[in-house]
């Protein structure tokens, strides 16, 4: 009879007892598979997001990762110095600001608006209308599906539309836009309204004569980093960062809170596991000592029967642990829905994000952690003596 | 001719709280290949612990041990089990059959063990079921069987691998009269068939059907009686 | 407070383009005070005279000494994020920040206000926004657009907390059944012997009941031994004055209601097979 038939039998003899082990494995090895897509899935989903733009590496003013910082001078011409670098393909000026709907009757509705210049890409997608043209009588208007159902009017329809820009000091007067088409944008969550118009527009809107924008939007063509070499040589007043970079910086700030969790959870998850396994094996071989002392005087060796132990315990975490991949994956939507309600997290971003390093990662630990529950209790198993044993099990 | 087994001045000291006891005390024997030998004696005497040592699953505290004119007193663990595996069959007072196998299966642990070919094991297992009797059982589990039937599957287990020694620990000990002389005629049938017997037994009816008797006290041999 | 959000940024960027000047003489310098980080980071000392520029190049810098540090608010969304900051008085971050606009000068990013009458805020909101258009006013106390990062952190740590209960109540019943098991033969005694279930049942279930109390606990007492050491750990790795875990008396009260009747339900659930047997056949090996 093989080990691991001899294993399986043994298992099954205690149903009751190993079904709870293996679900118990199973609870936690999901919590610890979801641990470890939360480990990485917002990093992942980050760079997803940033990579989905089409723009590789990002120039602002100050090394500030976000909008809204000091903003770039003379943002035309830096745009047209960096495009024309050896490993750029394009540079287009961004600027942000804030807006309000205005409509008679009824409530203002605030928003986010961008302005960019017209080029070959562009970090949205339109879902219908037309893109953003040169038309400044009215100027063009992209909106976002939660805006346009907001406003409430067709493609083709007139929005009055009142900025607030940082560089203005007062009370900006309305001024009229045509919202020409609708757009996805990665970056916007659920609630959030959107538009964007033509950084010329934007000027416009903010009443300002300043060549200004929060950031040029770079995309290279021989790779991010030879691209933001070349625009600190030629720019050194600049902060050029790689969409990788972005991400490093946001794992090390924005993101700890769940990469710590992440690890105390794991942790934990990881040591209950132990618990679990090293409780169940040791139970079930002090039930066991008389009739394992008998086989060992039948001729099994030594390391034989610590074998078949550490064979009960892989089969437990296994099983356990395949269990938990289906079900760790159910309770990662919920986890990732619940999360999501988090304000400022875009729609297309996740928290648990599936990447076959977790996989192995799983499988390492759980493998780990079963080879470590099983050592005490093949440890009893290699230590038994044979004959105390079973003299003790007679008298008693 | 050579003896199967070759015991010298063997002792055991169990070093116990209250100070060392002393279960066997210089123990020497000799059993020939194919002997019935049975030893009796009050609870404590040491018989069990002299067959333990006999058996090669535990070692004597003093003394020598040839099996098969081998020196097996010092030898490792690992290779006193491979000695076990394949020359010493073990039956137990309580049977020690593993509940989850069945009869036929718990039969072919030991061959399994001892790499026997699937095809191998599974005639012998049917051989050993038969000449137990219990051809007709070999689907049950242990749970399933009487007493008498669950020893007679731990004997045809411990026969398994044609070992040259059969020991066995009051194998009667848990088995009413009939039953127990049903294991008795078993054991003659082994020894018959030429495998050397050793039974430790309170059961004066089943010590007098051996060749050779020890009778055992304080862990001495006290004397030793023969068939008449 | 009234800040200029955008100042503040600058001068956290320009972090890089400050210097200390050491200066023994009484200074002129306005005063300002900096986190606790910026003055560890760049080994400044209260009572230096500082530069600091809105400008990335460095330029137009004015001089400042720091009066005092402080222990910047701690930001659970933050975490991780080195806090180097600096509080001045509004004028001297106008002056540093205005450029040529002269609204600059006339110019804030918000004005915080505080009603006499706390009840009145909706309504003064409203006013507000009426009187000045193009003025967003908002209430700050109370707000569920700040709390709503920590209602979803709340949920979210629900949500595991739940799944870690249903894995402890696994791993209890599966204790609570080997323990039972292991009592299987004193059970068939006492059956056989003549007690009843429901006698049998009681000591089970006084027997789980002080375990489970026990345990529970246990568990609240190592909550709390641990609650200093996490706490400073993480004080430490992230430095911050954030407190991570806090084990108050309601968490205790609600842990142990939740343990103790998992743990005599577990054994409870366990020992049912058990009463349910005949006494004979318990006692089988």
């Amino acid at each position: 009879m093989r080990a691991l038939i001899f294993a399986v039998r043994s298992l099954v003899r205690q149903p009751g007892r190993t079904a709870l082990g293996i679900i118990g494995i199973a609870a936690v090895g999901a919590l610890l598979f979801d641990m470890l897509l939360l480990s990485r899935g917002l990093v992942v989903s980050f760079r997803d997001l940033l990579d989905s733009v089409g723009f590789d590496v990002r120039v602002t003013a100050t090394d500030s990762p976000l909008p809204g910082g000091i903003r770039l001078t003379d943002a035309t011409g830096a745009a047209a110095q960096i495009a024309r670098l050896p490993g750029v393909a394009e540079a287009v000026p961004m600027r942000t600001a804030t807006g309000e709907v205005w409509q008679t009757g009824r409530p203002v509705i605030g928003l986010m608006l961008t302005g960019m210049d017209p080029g070959a890409r562009r970090p949205w997608t339109l879902i219908t209308g037309a893109d953003l043209g040169p038309s400044l009588a009215p100027p063009d208007l992209v909106v976002n599906q939660s805006l346009m159902d907001e406003v409430g009017g067709a493609l083709g329809s007139e929005v009055t539309l009142r900025t607030g820009c940082d560089s203005s000091r007062a009370a900006l007067a309305p001024r009229t836009f045509r919202i020409v088409g609708i757009a996805q944008f990665p970056f916007d969550d659920e609630a959030q309204r959107t538009a964007v118009m033509t950084r010329t527009a934007l000027r416009e809107a903010c009443g300002d004569d300043k060549d200004e924008a929060d950031m040029l939007m770079v995309a290279s063509s021989g790779g991010a980093g030879a691209a933001v070499a070349a625009i600190r040589a030629a720019r050194p007043d600049l902060v050029p960062v790689t969409n990788e970079q972005i991400v490093a910086r946001m794992q090390t700030q924005g993101f700890t809170y769940f990469r710590q969790i992440s690890a105390v959870l794991s942790t934990i998850t990881l040591l209950f596991g132990f618990l679990l396994i090293t409780v169940l094996l040791t139970v079930s071989v002090n039930q066991r000592l008389a009739e394992i002392a008998a086989l060992r005087a039948l001729g099994f060796s030594r390391g034989r029967a610590a074998a078949d132990v550490l064979l009960q315990g892989a089969m437990l975490v296994g099983a356990g642990g395949i269990l938990a991949l289906p079900l760790g994956f159910a309770l990662s939507l919920w986890l990732d829905q619940i999360l999501k309600a988090m304000p400022g997290i875009p729609a297309s971003m996740h928290f648990f994000v599936f990447e076959p390093r977790a996989l192995v990662l799983h499988a390492a630990l759980l493998v780990t952690t079963a080879l470590l529950a099983s050592a005490y209790p093949m440890w009893l198993v290699a230590r038994l003596p044979i004959a105390t044993t079973l003299r003790n099990e007679v008298v008693g | 001719m050579e003896p199967l087994i070759e015991a010298r001045s063997l002792g055991k000291v169990f070093p116990m709280g209250g100070g060392p006891v002393h279960a066997l005390r210089d123990i020497s024997v000799q059993i020939a290949a194919g002997e019935y030998l049975t030893i009796r004696g009050p609870s404590g005497c040491g018989k069990s612990t002299l067959l333990h040592i006999l058996g090669c699953v535990d070692t004597p505290s003093s003394g020598t041990l040839r099996f098969d004119g081998r020196d097996v007193s010092a030898l490792p663990d690992h290779a006193r089990s491979d000695l076990r595996l394949r020359s010493i069959g073990f039956v137990f007072q309580r049977f020690f059959l593993l509940p989850m196998l069945t009869a036929a299966e718990n039969v072919d642990v030991p061959q399994a063990e001892a790499g026997v070919s699937r095809a191998d094991r599974k005639r012998r297992t049917a051989e050993l079921l038969d000449y137990v009797g219990l051809g007709h059982r070999a689907g049950h589990r242990p749970s399933q069987l009487s007493g008498g039937e669950a020893q007679r599957v731990a004997i045809a287990r411990a026969l398994a691998n044609r070992p040259r020694l059969l020991l066995a620990d009051e194998p009667t000990g848990e088995l009413d009269r009939a039953n127990g002389e049903h294991i008795a005629e078993l054991l003659d049938r082994v020894q018959a068939d030429g495998t050397t017997v050793v039974v430790v037994t309170h059961d004066a009816a089943l010590a007098e059907r051996a060749g050779r008797r020890l009778v055992m006290r304080d862990g001495l041999i006290e004397r030793e009686e023969h068939a008449r | 407070m009234i800040g200029r959000r955008a100042a503040i940024a600058a001068l956290c960027a320009a972090v890089a383009a400050l210097s200390s000047v050491a200066s023994s003489a009484p200074s002129p310098a306005p005063d300002i005070l900096v986190s606790r980080q910026l003055l560890e980071s760049q080994q400044l000392q209260v009572g230096d005279v500082v530069s600091l520029s809105s400008d990335t190049s460095g330029a137009n810098p004015r001089s400042f000494r720091i009066a005092g540090q402080y222990e910047p608010t701690p930001d659970p969304m933050r975490l991780g994020a080195v806090r180097l900051e600096v509080r001045m008085h509004l004028p001297d971050v106008v002056g540093l920040t205005a450029q040529s606009d002269p609204l600059d000068a006339e110019s804030v990013d918000a004005i915080n206000v505080v009603l006499a009458n706390d009840d009145e805020a909706r309504a003064t909101v409203r006013r507000l926004m009426t009187a000045v258009p193009g003025t967003l006013a908002e209430r700050t106390g109370n707000d569920e657009r700040r709390a709503a990062p920590f209602v979803v952190l709340e949920r979210f740590h629900l949500a595991i907390a739940i799944v870690t209960v249903i894995a402890s109540s696994v791993f209890l019943l599966a204790l609570m059944l080997m323990l039972v098991e292991e009592r299987r033969a004193t059970v068939g005694m006492l059956r056989l012997i003549g007690f009843r279930r429901s006698r049998i049942l009681q000591h089970v279930l006084a027997e789980g009941v002080v375990i489970a109390i026990t345990g529970a606990l246990f568990g609240v007492v190592l909550s709390v031994v641990l609650e200093g050491g996490i706490n400073r750990f993480f004080q430490w790795r992230y430095d911050t004055a954030l407190v991570f875990v806090h084990i108050t008396p309601g968490v205790a009260l609600r842990s142990v209601t939740v343990a103790v009747p998992l743990g005599v339900a577990a054994i409870f659930a366990s020992s049912w097979s058990l009463l349910r047997g005949e006494g004979i056949s318990l006692t089988r090996r």
